[in-house]
């Protein structure tokens, strides 16, 4: 049955057209390895006999050279089919992702995983269908190789396969309470350990790291007893499975054996149903290629769902009635806002308030064009930067992280951690700008404000501050806001904010109740209304 | 610590296991060891001398055999657990150990994903172990008990046909460390590409707001490309490893076949002792090889990168503790200074100060000046770059620490609670605490409402305090700290969470429990309840009270009223 990742994985093999290099690799091998045994036993025929015929070693040697060389390039050509159709997946839905914009349909931790994981499953398409298709080519030529000797061979092959897989067949299946029990205590250590990493500090200053790894390590006893029980499990279903080729060569090799009484074989024959049966044997170890096949469209299907969402329209804004306006008509955005209408004012400072999951960020993110509306019109002109709670800090230095996106120079980068309050952190880093995030431990409030400074850096015309000084004591708050004042004097700010005190600094006041807006006016207005009063209480309205 | 040696020591410690895997691998390798003799005897006697009875006789010898054999595998595995699994017990311990020990640092601490890293390759190192004690093992006894049942088979032609092995296997070993650095390459573009992509696919809201789409697209690309070069690198390795490998286990044949007929003609090699090498060959000694190329070293190198990822969570070696008794509570700090780096502009220079019990005193400052550096001299984890801290007359850092964490309690930001029930979680620092005392401190903190409605002392908290609010693990945090013996006790923004009333009464709460009350200040109240501020901002460090500093210092004064007319606004606090 057709599933959708099929079109991709079509498209994907055909990607990298050496899979027909690789075929034909492989066709060659394939013959060799099916000569090979045959050529063995009459090598060995030529040694019973007593004398040396220097052609019948040449053809062995030969057999075995071009199954041996093939082998080898079929390793490195396989890769590199893989590696390159892989990374061509990955950069196809790296980029998609990427493309689909905030906020995006994939949770973050899934989108990584279809770009590393899936793209990899998926780029060893052309491979595995080689890989399948010589598999069982090369058992089908065996048990022809075998009838061509006698047909008694493969007719004692053919029956003794599935006699013998009924025979070791074994009814135990991996017992499923070992594992669960495994896995469940595994994940209860895990958590243990993360609620002590949370609390390291403690620990340190407390010194009671030992007492505390006892703690998560309590476990452990479990989690060993639950291990010892999935090897024993292991051992009833492993042995028998062991079983299955003696047994399948042993029945063909007594045949054989008649053959060689009967005057029908040679005793170099006998190695070569030996060698047939191997071979024969050999779909039997890569049935669970089926399933790694199975996969491959599963994973091919989790990228076309990435590849086939649609990317969101961004046109640029229609131009406000006023220059510098903000203009929302009836803006309407999945469940979180509802036909909002707003004019802001250019060089105005709007505040936006209300209770959590009232839609804040969600009117700050259509503001300013980071997502789009579903319906409803966006008017704006001019340029965005935007600064978060908690902001993502992307670029290797933090330096970088502050430019990133933009072309700021040093001295633009400096300037806008001066007005956002950081610079002096960042001069106290080991190695000030060129301080690699990674080697940079930053506490909420400093986050916030180097996701300040990189707003700053692009100096934009339209600032939206969502939540972004959330963090900062009150003092710093205020700092900051006079220092991006005169920073950059006259821009339109909009600021999400759970402080009673920054929204009375601002010059219009936008209240939010359910994605829609309950009223706009100034703070000391609006502070009449006690529901508006209780969005900074936390009391009843 | 090295957890290679520590992985090796925990292996030899289960030497009695690993004895009894061996005594069973003999048992495993006997198939591999009689099949050609059998085979041999099967033809000599039986089908070629025509007499099939006889053959197929020695033929269900054979397969008696093969039985046994499959009898000591599964001997092998069921005794494994007790080999591995003590093994990875072990290696849990050391690296959860060298988490939790590795508090002071200042690298980014470990978080979730790290913690899930440090599972899966606890993981691997169990099944890799696993499977080299199953495989690896297992080809080596194969290989041992086909190559002792050739030589005993066809004795003339033994160093033709077991030289070529060696060497093979020579190369192979020779090939091997090559190999090892283009696997941990590839191990390492595999995470630097899922790194970055995580980076900004986690981060894609900035990324979309910084407008650095193809910023972003670019540096994940790079990593991308980075990873199929290294993984085409691999395969080169891989293929050349093949063909030692193939060759080696080809060449006795060849040389076997060339050398056999003159032997043959001359009567010295019987036709079934022909046969049975050739099926020593072919059926043990080829595929075992191959095995070994194919999974074997790959195997040992996922071991191998797994065990030195562990290394990177694994404790470092401890800084030798001090010795020192403290001669009563005091606190002294003289001519203090200290920052992040060399480099790095001091964040706290030239402090004096001395606190007496009795003392409270408040640490105010922008965010992010360097706050919680206070803390961290204080509790002695952090060594000064100069001048000194004592307690009772004694460095800090080189008081006995049995002592030192009697004596001085630190409340981060962060609140540790971890999955017991609330009196365990309260009692940390005082496990014989009764339960009064634990009430007690849990009332003057003002938790009582929230300890009551969650349960009493007998409930049960979940991982990271589930269902318990930041502000009510602040509060739950500090009453911990309330009903410990400390002295010296530092709430570094331990209150940040709470609301400005409940912030209020847990300060009183500790400024009435006596000893010494340091506050590293969120909001700036904490400083008028002080009896002295400490003020930093960058410059020389400013000390005082409330009204001195508001008289005397410009600075703080500004801080005070760029604060105050905003707390005037909010009536219901």
């Amino acid at each position: 049955m057709a599933q959708p990742g099929d079109t991709l994985l079509v498209e994907a093999a055909n990607h990298d057209r050496r899979w027909l290099l690789l075929v034909l690799n492989a066709a060659l091998a394939t013959t060799a390895g099916l000569l090979l045994p045959a050529a063995l036993a009459s090598t060995v025929d030529m040694a019973l006999a007593g004398r040396y015929d220097p052609s019948t070693v040449l053809w062995l040697v030969s057999m075995v050279s071009i199954e041996v060389v093939g082998d080898a390039i079929g390793v490195v050509l396989a890769a590199a089919i893989t590696a390159k159709v892989t990374a061509w997946l990955r950069h196809r839905v790296a980029a998609h992702l990427l493309g689909l914009g905030h906020p995006s349909p994939f949770a973050a931790g899934d989108a990584v995983s279809r770009v590393t994981g899936d793209s990899a499953i998926a780029g060893g398409v052309s491979v595995i269908l080689i890989v399948l298709t010589v598999t069982v080519l090369s058992s089908v030529g065996a048990v022809v190789a075998l009838a061509l000797m006698d047909w008694r061979l493969a007719a004692v092959f053919l029956l003794s396969v599935p006699l013998a897989t009924l025979l070791v067949r074994t009814h135990m299946r991996l017992t499923a309470d070992d594992v669960a029990t495994y896995q469940t205590v595994s994940g209860d250590l895990s958590a243990r350990l993360l609620d002590a990493v949370a609390g390291l500090r403690t620990i340190a200053a407390s010194g009671t790291a030992e007492q505390e790894s006892e703690r998560v390590l309590r476990p452990l006893p479990t989690l060993a007893a639950a291990g010892i029980g999935m090897w024993r499990t292991q051992a009833k279903m492993i042995w028998r499975a062991g079983l299955l080729l003696p047994a399948v060569e042993l029945a063909v090799l007594t045949a054989a054996g008649f053959g060689v009484v009967a005057g029908r074989l040679s005793i170099g024959d006998l190695l070569a149903t030996l060698g047939y049966v191997a071979l024969g044997m050999g779909i039997v170890g890569q049935l669970p290629m089926l399933t790694t096949f199975a996969r491959t469209r599963a994973s091919a299907t989790r990228l076309v769902e990435v590849l086939d969402t649609p990317l969101p329209h961004r046109d640029a804004p229609g131009p406000p009635a006023n220059p510098g306006d903000l203009e929302l008509h009836d803006v309407s955005l999945d469940g979180a806002l509802h036909d909002v209408h707003l004019r802001i004012p250019a060089g105005t400072f709007t505040a936006v308030v209300g209770r959590s999951g009232a839609g804040k960020s969600a009117l700050a993110s259509i503001i300013g064009g980071l997502s789009t509306p579903d319906s409803g019109e966006v008017r704006r002109d001019g340029t965005v930067g935007y600064a978060f709670e908690r902001p993502a800090l992307l670029g290797a230095t933090v330096g970088e992280a502050i430019r990133y996106g933009a072309d700021a120079g040093k001295r633009r980068v400096r300037a806008a951690c001066v007005a956002a309050q950081v610079h002096d952190v960042v001069v106290r880093l080991p190695d000030g700008y060129d301080t690699p995030m990674a080697d940079t431990p930053l506490s909420g409030g400093e986050a916030q404000r180097l996701g300040l400074a990189r707003a700053l850096a692009r100096d934009p015309d339209v600032l939206v501050l969502d939540d972004a000084t959330a963090s900062l004591d009150m003092v710093t708050e205020a700092t900051v806001d006079k220092a991006i004042e005169a920073a950059l004097p006259g821009r339109t700010k909009v600021v999400v904010t759970h402080r009673a005190a920054t929204a009375r600094r601002a010059d219009l006041v936008v209240w939010l109740v359910d994605g829609r807006v309950r009223a706009t006016g100034s703070h000391e207005a609006l502070w009449l209304d006690p529901g508006y009063r209780a969005v900074f209480t936390g009391g009843d309205a | 610590m090295d957890v290679m040696r520590l992985y090796l020591g925990a292996l030899a410690g289960q030497r009695r296991g690993v004895l009894v895997l061996l005594g069973w691998s003999v048992l495993e390798g006997v198939p591999a060891f009689l099949s050609g003799r059998l085979v041999a005897l099967a033809v000599d006697r039986g089908f070629a001398a025509g007499r099939p009875l006889v053959g197929v006789g020695w033929l269900l010898v054979f397969a008696v055999v093969a039985v046994l054999g499959g009898f000591g595998l599964r001997q092998v595995f069921q005794h494994l657990g007790a080999v591995i699994e003590p093994m990875r017990d072990a290696l849990v311990r050391v690296v959860v150990r060298g988490v939790l020990h590795d508090g002071t640092s200042h690298r980014r601490q470990p978080d979730a994903s790290a913690v899930a890293r440090i599972t899966r390759h606890v993981e691997v190192v169990r099944d890799a172990t696993a499977g080299v004690l199953v495989q690896a093992r297992a080809l080596l006894v194969t290989t041992t008990a086909a190559l002792i049942g050739l030589v005993t088979t066809v004795a003339d032609l033994a160093w033709l046909v077991v030289s070529p092995v060696v060497v093979a296997l020579l190369l192979f070993a020779l090939l091997l460390p090559s190999l090892a650095r283009r696997q941990r390459d590839q191990v390492m573009a595999d995470e630097n590409s899922a790194e970055a992509a995580g980076t900004v696919l986690v981060g894609i809201r900035d990324v979309t707001a910084c407008d650095a789409v193809r910023e972003a697209g670019d540096g994940v690309g790079r990593t991308i490309d980075r990873q199929a070069e290294v993984a085409v690198r691999v395969a080169w390795a891989n293929s050349l490893r093949g063909l030692v490998i193939a060759v080696g286990g080809f060449a006795p044949l060849a040389l076997l076949v060339v050398a056999a007929p003159a032997k043959v003609a001359s009567g010295q090699l019987t036709a079934g002792a022909v046969l049975g090498a050739v099926v020593y060959l072919s059926t043990s000694v080829q595929p075992a090889l191959r095995r070994l190329a194919d999974t074997t070293s790959t195997v040992v190198l996922r071991l191998m990168v797994a065990l030195r990822r562990l290394s990177e969570a694994a404790p470092a070696p401890a800084p030798p503790a001090g010795d020192e008794v403290p001669d009563g509570h005091a606190v002294t700090m003289r001519g203090l200074t200290f920052g992040w780096g060399e480099h790095a502009e001091p964040v706290v220079r030239d402090l004096d100060l001395d606190l007496a019990p009795g003392d409270h005193l408040a640490v105010v400052g922008p965010s992010g000046i360097g706050k919680s550096t206070v803390a961290g001299l204080l509790t002695g984890l952090m060594p000064p770059r100069s001048g000194t801290v004592k307690l009772g007359g004694v460095p800090v850092h080189l008081v006995r620490p049995a002592l030192r964490h009697e004596r001085i309690a630190l409340i981060p930001q962060e609140t540790y609670l971890f999955t017991g029930t609330l009196r365990e979680n309260l009692a940390l620092f005082t496990p014989g605490a009764s339960d009064e005392d634990l009430l007690a401190a849990v009332d003057a903190v003002g938790a009582s409402e929230l300890v009551a409605r969650i349960g009493g002392l007998d409930a049960a908290l979940g991982h990271a305090g589930a269902g318990l609010s930041a502000g009510e693990a602040q509060l739950l945090a500090v009453a911990r700290v309330h009903a410990c013996p400390a002295s010296l006790v530092i709430l570094d923004e331990a209150t940040s969470h709470l609301d400005p009333a409940a912030e209020a009464r847990v300060e009183r709460a500790f400024a009435e429990r006596g000893g010494i009350l340091v506050v590293i200040a969120h909001r700036l109240s904490s400083a008028l309840r002080a009896k002295r501020v400490l003020v930093m901002d960058g410059g020389p460090p400013l000390l005082g009270d409330h009204a001195d500093l508001v008289r005397s210092s410009p600075a703080y004064a500004e801080l005070m009223q760029a604060w105050l007319p905003a707390e005037s606004v909010r009536p219901s606090y």
